[in-house]
């Protein structure tokens, strides 16, 4: 599906890797070590950073985070998979400013996320759509434009993306009237409607059925290749993680793994999930995440 | 949408399908049976205990026989009700809006709150009639304070039950707490708004007249009607303002419910 649309933020260079990848420990230069490196000040502006991020929760005695780091390129897509109560959700939310680590330092592209989000630089998918059930799907997705006007942000034509992810024919319905996966690709909308540079996803396709999660997984590639924001997804799939990702680290136990290239062309069609690369792909995160369930402490 | 009852994609419009509910024998007939056996039971009591239950041809025939008198005491009556309820809501709204976000509010409120509504009527009216003068103002105020507590209860509970989901969507945006409120919260707080509506404008008729009985000087108003014709052993009167202040609740519990029928369109989707 062929759109123009504004770029967000640092366009991929032509040919070659089509964009920086994302590392768990250092940004640029040789193979990531397992001792992290924050980015020099001058690249600041160009990664997410978080730098001995650690988060503990009371009456909790493992860590929701503990000290990760993790360095982010602008304009990719990073996934961390894991176990239910692994810190993923936690991750995100620090990273949205929805929670303040107990100690270490977030940057999105060189401000805190506190002031990332007042430019409204974030965009927030959580794992249930959250629709005003009262407005219709146009004006649902209209809702970031609305709000925190002051912030500077380039809007994007809702009509358009609602049309992009296959809603055009539901403009004035509301939320009610539609199905999970409609409700769901809504939201995703909504994100995408004020074309923010860092879309936070926390297992958004997680209450659809498989088929819709694959149709809705495609879609929202569709989009970002369109839009480029950097994407930082949490997902439970192994499946979806490589379908959409360029890296993907797993989770276990507050930490995060070195992350896992995924080296699939883009551009990525439907049925790429059959290919036998995508398939050694999934082989290889399937033992990364035996190995996060049985971190010492099991 | 424009579509009449189906709209070809699995799902019918609310209010054309609360329209034939109404038709329905199933809706109408469960509140007949009830009524009728109230009133059943009523008859035979009135004819074995006449001196204290009059019959339902006497209070029919007085009802009728002093209409207009019973609905100018009715209008007396809604003058002191109505105001007394809107004042509730807007003071109750506005502090609960205020103990939604402050906590110390909420605690140095919300105990007042109880301590007035658990105090009795008969206590304050005294005081209110000596500070507020015999006219309508005392009269309005104890409607005030009867009605208050629920509404201010789940005005509250109401700001309160915004999905918290959506409440992180308006973080990530970093809107306001205004925004929030108005975008978020009052909209999610109308069902709540609406049930506790439900409740305590016909409450505030009662309320109204239960003032009228018991504040001094008061000369007008169903329940000065209904505490002569008692006093006077009348008591076909007496019950035919008591119908009439049913009636009266009856009648606005209906205009709530349209209202809110029409006001919270989105909820009567069901796929």
């Amino acid at each position: 599906m062929a759109i123009s649309t504004e770029p967000t933020g640092a366009e991929p260079p032509a040919g070659g890797e089509p964009y920086p990848r994302p590392t768990a420990s250092r940004p640029a230069g040789p193979k990531p070590t397992a001792m992290p490196a924050v980015p020099e000040p001058a690249q600041a502006q160009d990664w997410i950073v978080l730098s001995g991020v650690t988060k503990r929760f009371p009456n909790v005695g493992t860590p929701a985070l503990d000290e990760v780091d993790l360095a982010i390129p602008r304009g990719s897509f990073f996934t961390v998979i894991g176990p239910s109560g692994a810190g993923k959700s936690t991750l995100l939310r620090v990273l949205a400013g929805l929670a303040k680590p107990d100690a270490g330092e977030v940057f999105i592209f060189g401000e805190p996320p506190a002031e990332a989000s007042r430019r409204k630089h974030l965009g927030w998918v959580p794992q249930s759509p959250a629709l005003l059930p009262w407005r219709s799907v146009l004006d649902n997705v209209r809702l970031p434009l609305q709000v925190n006007r002051r912030a500077p942000c380039q809007p994007r034509d809702p009509e358009r993306i609602l049309a992009l992810l296959g809603l055009g024919e539901t403009l004035d319905r509301l939320p009610a009237q539609l199905s999970g996966g409609m409700r769901q690709r809504v939201a995703i909308a909504r994100a995408f409607a004020f074309a923010p540079a860092v879309l936070l996803m926390d297992e958004p396709f997680g209450a659809l059925d498989e088929m819709t999660r694959e149709h809705v997984a495609h879609l929202l590639l569709e989009l970002w290749q369109a839009e480029r924001p950097t994407v930082v997804f949490v997902t439970h799939s192994v499946g979806e993680a490589v379908v959409l990702s360029d890296q993907v680290s797993v989770m276990g136990k507050g930490k995060l793994s070195e992350p896992v290239d995924i080296a699939l062309p883009r551009p990525r069609p439907e049925g790429i999930e059959d290919t036998e690369a995508f398939h050694g792909l999934q082989r290889e995160l399937r033992a990364r995440l035996r190995e996060a369930f049985a971190a010492p402490g099991d | 949408m424009g579509c009449s009852v189906s709209c070809g994609h699995g799902y019918e419009r609310p209010s054309l399908r609360r329209a034939t509910d109404h038709l329905r024998l199933a809706t109408w007939a469960p509140p007949l049976v009830a009524f009728g056996v109230v009133l059943l039971v009523w008859e035979l009591l009135a004819t074995h205990e006449r001196f204290l239950l009059p019959t339902l041809g006497q209070v029919g025939a007085d009802l009728t026989g002093h209409l207009g008198t019973l609905l100018a005491y009715g209008g007396a009556t809604l003058a002191e009700a109505l105001p007394g309820v809107a004042i509730s809501y807007a003071v109750a709204l506005l502090l609960a809006v205020g103990m939604d976000q402050s906590r110390l509010l909420t605690r140095a409120v919300l105990p007042l709150a109880v301590a007035l509504n658990v105090s009795p009527l008969l206590a304050i009216a005294p005081t209110l009639t000596l500070f507020l003068g015999l006219g309508r103002a005392p009269k309005i105020v104890m409607t005030a304070i009867i009605t208050f507590f629920p509404a201010l209860i789940n005005a509250l509970a109401g700001l309160r039950s915004a999905d918290p989901k959506a409440l992180e969507v308006f973080q990530s945006l970093s809107a306001s707490r205004w925004e929030t409120l108005w975008r978020l919260q009052l909209p999610a707080s109308l069902p709540y708004l609406f049930a506790a509506a439900r409740v305590v404008v016909p409450l505030s008729v009662v309320g109204a007249a239960i003032a009228e009985m018991v504040a001094q000087g008061s000369s007008s108003g169903l329940g000065v009607f209904i505490e002569q014709q008692s006093a006077d052993a009348q008591l076909g009167y007496a019950w035919a303002g008591i119908v009439t202040l049913a009636v009266f609740g009856l009648v606005l519990t209906a205009l709530i419910v349209v209202v809110e029928d029409r006001v919270l369109r989105w909820r009567g989707f069901k796929q």
